[in-house]
């Protein structure tokens, strides 16, 4: 299965345009037991510069988590290194759900990222500058 | 690139407050709830009788992502 997506226009006063272009797709999370609910769909960003998948505090909190009961990752970022708290978590993206450890930050200024670790390993990704589009491909393993 | 002109998305994010969260209408046209947090913006969504909105939380200044 593959899934072709247009990328995403976010406001950047630094951009032709005033706007900047991002791979970016609705996904939502829940916790790893079967039928847990999920939360509301929300955006990520694909983010191959992204270790892990990280996503915003508050919706790992609406889910039932509590976040500083998860085990500190430092991650390190242009504005140099942070904490987040990783917890394991059912991430319904294209083609169905992938668990995931991800982590959880409320200093995360956008609602998630969508890393290597937990994304990027379960799907071929391209990026199409000229068609301004992403191309998921859903890799399932035996 | 493209102009932005004629995309309701990017105007509607642009109009959005910072640092908060939106919720955006199924087709991404306009935002149906705003919230200082992600339960406040289910709440206030599920009041405007959006259905299956998508949600975006806006950074504090708009700005190149390196993150």
């Amino acid at each position: 299965m593959s899934l072709t997506v247009p990328y995403k226009k976010f406001p950047d006063p630094s951009g032709a345009g005033g706007f900047a272009y991002y791979a970016a797709i609705p996904v939502n999370i829940a916790l790893p037991a079967s039928n847990s609910p999920r939360s509301k769909r929300f955006e990520a960003i694909i983010d191959s510069g992204a270790s892990n998948c990280i996503f915003h505090a508050d919706i790992g909190r609406a889910i039932g988590l509590d976040i500083a009961k998860g085990a500190p990752l430092r991650t390190l970022g242009v504005a140099g290194p942070t904490s987040v708290y990783a917890h394991d978590i059912s991430l319904h993206a294209p083609g169905g759900i992938i668990a995931v450890r991800a982590g959880f930050s409320a200093d995360l200024p956008i609602a998630g990222l969508l890393g290597m670790k937990g994304f990027f390993d379960h799907f071929k990704i391209s990026f199409d500058a000229t068609a301004l589009a992403c191309t998921l491909e859903r890799i399932y393993r035996t | 690139m493209p102009a932005a002109a004629n995309d309701p998305r990017l105007e509607a994010l642009r109009t959005a407050p910072l640092n908060s969260w939106v919720a955006l209408s199924e087709d991404e046209t306009k935002i149906v709830a705003v919230g200082a947090t992600y339960d406040e913006v289910v709440k206030n969504s599920e009041m405007a009788g959006a259905s299956d909105p998508i949600l975006i939380k806006t950074p504090k200044d708009w700005a190149s992502f390196s993150l």
